[in-house]
């Protein structure tokens, strides 16, 4: 359970607010992403909920985040990251150890997970992010996609209930980019970890999310199911945010009263959109 | 015949700094716009290093406008070749915007009387502050300074190393508008990127390179259209010509939303009729 | 990039070793080529630390260590044999510069010992995790977990480093800059600007860590919090025994 209220939060050296007045509730199990232009806040949000801001990242802040019951300001950011692990973009900066094991066992051994559990979960996280082949190997010698499953790895085997991940593969090409997503809709949907995960590719998102945020000017300006927040196209040309092109033409279709459905989301959907609309003439 | 702006022939490279490249050949002329595509460790990024002579080929022959990369200086071939880097931070190293232009044309061919005048140009193409310091300005700033700084040397060949990663919609539609107009004024680029939309909207010609090998060389379109061949390279078709031929028929050939649109219309029209 | 301080996988009795272990024998080693005067056993040590290596697998790096450390040894060997003016001269040079017989010997000796020195060291960090190494000091030596933590990632940084830097000067030379000139100051004066960017990095890289940890319960870590035992074997008893011995022959001869 996330629950953000009236969220305002400037940097200390910050000239505007990074966030403005931002609402948001997440319930457990969901699979959330956000999209938005740079300075939107969508990595200050991130921060608010693993309490990097405003614990390591100080400024003004009013309103209240509170996470399983945690209020972030109260509590310490190793308090908070019992309950939410955080994946950043620069695959390289977030490691701490030269071999994947280290890497896997740096959270566990501090955060004094008993001894008779540690093999077990370590080889859990592994072969849940799909490296278990790569246990021994050197950090330094894996792609920017394998590194990622790393620091996914070493957040599943602190069983956080929340996963929150910003821009993720951001420094991965398209294949290794869907493959993080598999791993991340499979830890959603079989072990219920409620994935928040901030992301510029739009299309790559739309196919997986369940739940979309467009966030704009320090706010949550749209939130909804993914093919609902698609059909407000203003909304996103004011954010300076693309839509999936399929998106697109559900709107020009609909303009010329060709369609009148759902607005697809992926290439799947699409395909059920045209053939509807050419069935119906 | 005049000299290929950019000529590989034959060009091999094996080096543990890289990764591998097994007998490639293409040229690209003046005013080209080329997209470099495949998967992660193709050798896209050693391919591009490869073309302005930061590494120099094991096997075959590498030219730019008829020089041998292997025989003139790196610096030399620079004049002529201007490269953007996925990391503008790399780049960056004055503490003002119009220092780092002026640096960049410091070792350019463009005459020194004339940099001042071109340092301004840049700033107005785009929108930048000369006085403000690049170390202050957000990623997306600091890759438009780059690109800038790289631009106003006048290179006759712009190679792009994904330079619209890490930028949202708008950011990256600012430098692809800049880098087509350069286009439209005769440079040739050679871009490498993973958005296939953007191969889509911007580029005419496609190479797609494979674990080392040139698997395809073609007209942007046809290429986009080779499932088989894009797939063995790890991509997909971009968005729309996808949905084009999974629906086949009428479609076939519709490449932008305008053209599904407009299929559509026609075939709703016959219907009526 | 792979480094030539990397730890390279294996599973040789080198790499099985206890990493306090390691590091003793290392020393002992090291210290043994500082007290003996003797170039015959300042070149057995030497062979014994190739067949070291040989037996972890990691024989050409050292040798590519050596061949790099040679070079340089080259240029200490000339320095040093015209700074030792006493006994027997064997060649007079221009400038009252002369050779002489000790000359050569000590000279030698000191390129002997900057080569067989280096190497232990360099093939105890080849066989040893540094994780492992950091863990046994905090475990055994009681040295404090940050500062473990500091050594470990400043390690881990070096290829990091060296990459960043290559990749700056990588996208310098592609914009023109001429580091390849021969004017010193002139390239002095191009190069120092670069500092910039590597700092820049450098920080941005540091603080991403620096909250990755500190979300990963960095804070609260304390002294018995490894996972990993590093016991005792009769190996180690062996490889220090070994170490004492040597230490104690050529402190004799």
């Amino acid at each position: 359970m996330i629950k953000i209220q009236g969220l305002t939060f400037t940097y200390k050296d910050g000239a505007r607010p990074a966030l403005a007045g931002l609402e948001l509730d997440i319930r457990d199990g969901e699979f959330v992403g956000i999209i938005g232009s740079c300075g939107a806040g969508k990595s200050t949000l991130t921060y608010a909920l693993n309490g990097v801001v405003p614990h390591h990242y100080t400024g003004d802040m009013y309103g209240s985040v509170t996470v399983e019951g945690l209020d972030t300001v109260e509590s310490s950011p190793e308090e908070i990251s019992r309950y939410v692990g955080s994946v950043f973009q620069d695959v390289d900066g977030q490691m701490v150890s030269a071999v994947v094991e280290d890497e896997v066992l740096f959270g566990m051994e501090n955060f004094g997970v008993p001894r008779s559990e540690i093999e077990s979960r370590l080889e859990q996280a592994l072969a849940e992010a799909g490296i278990s082949e790569l246990r021994h190997r050197a950090t330094s010698t894996l792609s920017g996609g394998q590194k990622q499953k790393v620091a996914i790895a070493a957040i599943i085997a602190l069983r956080p209930k929340i996963i929150v991940l910003d821009e993720p593969t951001g420094e991965l090409d398209p294949r290794s980019s869907r493959r993080v997503f598999d791993t991340l809709r499979e830890l959603n949907e079989n072990h219920g970890i409620t994935i928040v995960v901030v992301e510029q590719k739009i299309m790559l998102l739309c196919e997986y999310v369940k739940r979309l945020l467009l966030m704009d000017g320090g706010r949550v300006v749209l939130d909804g199911a993914v093919g609902d927040v698609l059909r407000q196209t203003e909304v996103f040309e004011t954010a300076g945010v693309n839509i999936p092109r399929v998106a697109t033409l559900a709107r020009e279709l609909t303009k010329l009263g060709y369609y009148s459905g759902a607005t697809p989301t992926g290439l799947a959907q699409a395909e059920t959109m045209m053939r509807e609309v050419l069935g119906n003439g | 015949m005049a000299d290929s702006l950019l000529k590989l022939d034959g060009v091999s490279f094996a080096y543990r700094g890289g990764d591998a490249l097994q007998d490639i050949s293409f040229e690209i002329q003046t005013g080209e716009f080329v997209a470099l595509l495949g998967e992660n460790g193709a050798g896209k990024s050693t391919l591009a290093r490869i073309c302005n002579g930061l590494l120099k080929p094991t096997g075959g022959v590498v030219t730019v406008g008829g020089k041998d990369t292997r025989r003139v200086k790196t610096s030399e071939i620079a004049r002529d070749v201007g490269f953007l880097f996925q990391n503008p931070d790399r780049m960056l190293c004055q503490n003002t915007v119009r220092g780092e232009l002026m640096f960049g044309l410091e070792f350019s061919s463009v005459p020194p009387e004339q940099h001042a005048a071109r340092c301004d140009e840049m700033l107005s193409v785009f929108s930048l502050d000369g006085e403000r310091d690049p170390f202050g300005m957000s990623r997306s700033e600091r890759q438009q300074v780059a690109l800038a700084s790289v631009l106003a040397r006048r290179p006759k060949l712009l190679i792009l190393d994904e330079p619209t990663t890490g930028l949202d919609y708008r950011e990256c539609m600012t430098i692809m508008d800049i880098v087509s107009r350069q286009n439209a004024e005769g440079a040739a680029l050679l871009m490498i990127t993973h958005d296939m939309e953007i191969v889509a909207d911007f580029a005419r010609r496609v190479l797609v390179l494979s674990r080392g090998k040139l698997i395809g060389d073609g007209d942007m379109r046809g290429v986009m259209r080779d499932r088989a061949l894009l797939s063995s390279a790890s991509l997909l078709p971009a968005q729309i010509p996808d949905l084009a031929m999974r629906l086949g028929g009428a479609f076939g050939e519709a490449f932008t939303i305008t053209d599904m649109v407009k299929t559509v219309a026609t075939l709703k029209e016959e219907v009526r009729v | 990039m792979t480094g030539l301080l990397d730890y390279v996988q294996g599973e040789s009795f080198l790499h099985r070793l206890n990493p306090l272990t390691k590091l003793v024998l290392s020393f002992a080693l090291c210290a043994a080529v500082f007290i003996t005067d003797s170039h015959l056993i300042i070149i057995g040590i030497l062979a014994a630390v190739l067949a070291f290596s040989a037996a972890a697998g990691t024989v050409s790096r050292s040798l590519r260590i050596l061949s790099s450390l040679g070079k340089l040894s080259i240029l200490l060997f000339i320095v040093q044999i015209l700074f030792v003016r006493d006994g027997k001269v064997l060649l007079h040079l221009p400038f009252g510069l002369v050779i002489t017989d000790s000359g050569v010997l000590f000279s030698l000796l000191f390129v002997l010992r900057f080569m067989t020195a280096t190497l232990p060291l360099a093939l105890m960090l080849a066989v040893t995790r540094i994780s492992d190494l950091a863990n046994v000091l905090v475990k055994s030596l009681h040295m404090p977990y940050s500062y473990a933590f500091a050594l470990t990632t400043a390690i881990r940084f070096i290829p990091l480093f060296a990459e960043e830097m290559s990749g700056i000067m990588e996208t310098q030379t592609a914009r023109g800059v001429e580091f390849d000139t021969k004017n010193f100051f002139k390239k002095v004066r191009l190069l120092l600007p670069l500092c910039v960017p590597l700092l820049i990095s450098s920080v941005r890289k540091t603080e991403g860590g620096a909250i990755s940890a500190e979300l990963r319960g960095f804070n609260l870590r304390k002294r018995n919090c490894g996972f990993r035992e590093y016991p005792l074997r009769v190996a180690d008893v062996l490889a220090v025994l070994f170490g004492v011995a040597v230490i104690l022959t050529v402190s004799v001869f």
